[in-house]
């Protein structure tokens, strides 16, 4: 039981913290309005005419092909930490995998998915 | 540890016939790829002559991840079968309705790939790779004919229904995991026979029932299956109702009649009651459907019930019955559906108005409806009535109110098959030009016909084959 303890405090240092902040500064920050203020800031820019249009769904594909060979990187690294250890035969499967990889791009390619429009 | 590659011989010949159908269609010109549905149909039936060789090859992979038994064989002969078939009937329809893609028949090889490691499987890790190997193929397949809308809509709608299935499926795996503490099936097994069926394992348990129960279209987790069946190609509606239903059910049979048994009290009146709804809401919706693909869809889901019959008494006859049922259910559904593909060739129609006069205009196309609709009726001449005596033999002890459902709902059935039927035989066309159908589609329609016809008045030989698969399944 005394374990959970320990995980109840955190629960409530991490409240306490949290709420603590927001009113500290709620209490104390000085009150200007103006507005500069109600602009979009940190990520992002105020909208160049309407938002709601239409956008090339090549976008997707992209995106997509981008994913795989991201994704392929997770695990092209922890074999190349211990490549040593997996000795030829860890060349040989990463090299199936890889493959397989290049025949999804080649398609693609071949599909005209990286062809811009 | 050794890892003996020679239990896998069918698979890895398998994975090497998708990838080299592929590499052949992006190497090929467009205006000569007609030949590769060929390719893929020949190693088809190089890799089924493979595992038929195959036949008495056991083993274990990874300490019971891969089980390589005569009951994984078994169903990986149905699934090869079916793409076989499948193959032959469509390669008309694809020519005409697809394009010449490239792309169908590799997606066809991968997916009869993930319904063999389904067969295979022995944890829920290679389980659930082989489940989603076949339904990521099935979504891409269902939405082929990417000009129609319903064949669009029919894609989605799978690809929402397989999501929500595998996230089930997988809630029910991580329960069990958490209550055994394993994820073989085999010490599964143990576990449950061992301790008391604790309230999570049933959770898990029931879990399972429903994510497979839209693997199968069991009533409630149907409601996707006639929308599916109807925008889908034919040939891939065949292939899906046949196939996927069939390696689903081998799944079923092999977490609750294997790893499961301890808790059969638990589950065996859930199946049950799923099987009477199954075969009670399919056969009474698909009386009042006026297109083929639909009647066949509620049919499907009829017969789903029936199948889940045999899972009831978790007993090596009841696990024969089941497999008897899928394999004569593959003759009956891919038959069926070979006509509706080459009809719609001809007529560009589902309806069942438009099957007017059938026999004059396909004498052949329509002899193949008649055995396919009275085999999966239960006529007894036929391969049905075979397969539905075991089915129902094995419930008389104990499940009798099973028994006389399933004879009322099988005379319901009857009904809107022969209306089929007689719209087909005693109507005249309003056409009356000859359907011509091409001599591949009609290999899968003699096949079929045959098959069914065989099965039913001489059942022993596959009957003993299932029966010494159903026994080496409990050899453990």
């Amino acid at each position: 039981m005394s374990d959970w303890v320990g995980v109840a405090l955190f629960l409530v240092v991490g409240l306490v913290f949290g709420a603590g902040g927001l009113l500290t500064s709620f209490l104390i920050h000085p009150r200007s309005k103006n507005k500069y203020k109600l602009e979009t800031y940190e990520c992002g820019l105020p909208t160049e005419g309407p938002s709601w249009i239409r956008f090339k769904t090549q976008y997707f594909t992209y995106a997509l092909m981008f994913v795989i060979f991201d994704v392929e990187v997770i695990y092209l690294y922890p074999w190349a930490v211990s490549f040593e250890n997996l000795g030829f035969a860890g060349l040989v499967k990463m090299f199936i995998f890889i493959f397989i990889l290049v025949l999804g791009l080649w398609y693609a390619w071949k599909e005209g998915a990286l062809e811009w429009k | 540890m050794h890892f003996d590659f020679s239990l896998l011989t069918t698979e890895l010949s398998m994975f090497i016939l998708g990838l080299a159908t592929f590499v052949l269609g992006l190497v090929v010109p467009s205006r000569s790829r007609r030949g590769i549905g060929a390719f893929a149909l020949f190693g088809l039936l190089a890799v089924l002559g493979l595992t038929v060789l195959n036949w008495d090859q056991q083993g274990v992979l990874l300490n019971g991840m891969y089980l390589v038994d005569r009951y994984a064989m078994f169903f990986k002969i149905l699934c090869l079968s079916t793409a076989i078939l499948v193959i032959f009937g469509s390669l008309r329809y694809v020519n005409e309705h697809l394009g010449n893609h490239f792309e169908y028949y590799s997606t066809i090889v991968f997916a009869t790939l993930g319904m063999m490691v389904i067969a295979s499987a022995g944890d829920f890790i290679s389980l659930y790779l082989g489940i989603e190997l076949m339904t990521i193929s099935f979504i891409i397949l269902v939405a082929f004919r990417s000009q129609d809308g319903k064949s669009l809509e029919a894609g989605i709608k799978y690809l929402l229904q397989a999501g929500l299935s595998s996230a089930v499926i997988l809630y029910g795996f991580s329960l069990i995991y958490a209550a055994t503490g394993t994820i073989v099936i085999l010490e599964v097994a143990h576990a449950t026979l061992q301790g008391q069926a604790s309230p999570l394992l049933i959770a898990g348990m029931v879990m399972l029932v429903a994510g497979l129960g839209f693997k199968v279209s069991a009533v409630p987790f149907h409601m996707w299956s006639p929308d599916v069946y109807e925008g889908a190609p034919t040939p891939v509606t065949a292939f899906l109702a046949v196939g996927s239903k069939a390696v689903s059910f081998a799944a079923l049979l092999r977490l609750f009649v294997a790893g499961l048994a301890g808790v059969h009290q638990q589950w065996d009146i859930l199946v049950a009651v799923l099987a009477a709804l199954s075969m009670i809401i399919g056969n009474l919706v698909a009386i009042p459907q006026t297109n083929i693909k639909r009647l066949l869809a509620y049919s499907s889901i009829a017969q789903a019930g029936y199948l889940l019959v045999g899972l009831v008494t978790a007993s090596p006859a009841g696990i024969k019955a089941v497999m008897f049922y899928s394999f004569l259910y593959v003759f009956a559904t891919v038959g069926a559906f070979t006509v509706v593909a080459v009809v719609y060739n001809k007529i560009k129609s589902d309806e069942i108005a438009d099957y007017a006069g059938l026999v004059q205009r396909a004498p052949l196309a329509a002899a193949v409806m008649l055995i396919c609709l009275l085999s999966m009726a239960g006529i007894p001449p036929l391969a049905g009535f075979v397969g539905k005596f075991y089915l129902f033999s094995t419930v008389v002890s104990g499940y009798l109110w099973l028994v006389y459902l399933g004879l009322i709902m099988s005379m319901i059935s009857v009904y809107y098959y022969l209306r089929v039927v007689l719209v087909m035989f005693r109507d005249d066309p309003k056409d009356p030009a000859p359907i011509e159908m091409g001599s591949a589609a009609n290999i899968t329609l003699i096949i079929t016909m045959v098959a069914t016809i065989f099965l039913g008045i001489y059942p022993n030989p596959l009957s003993e084959v299932a029966n010494s698969a159903a026994i080496s399944f409990f050899l453990k």
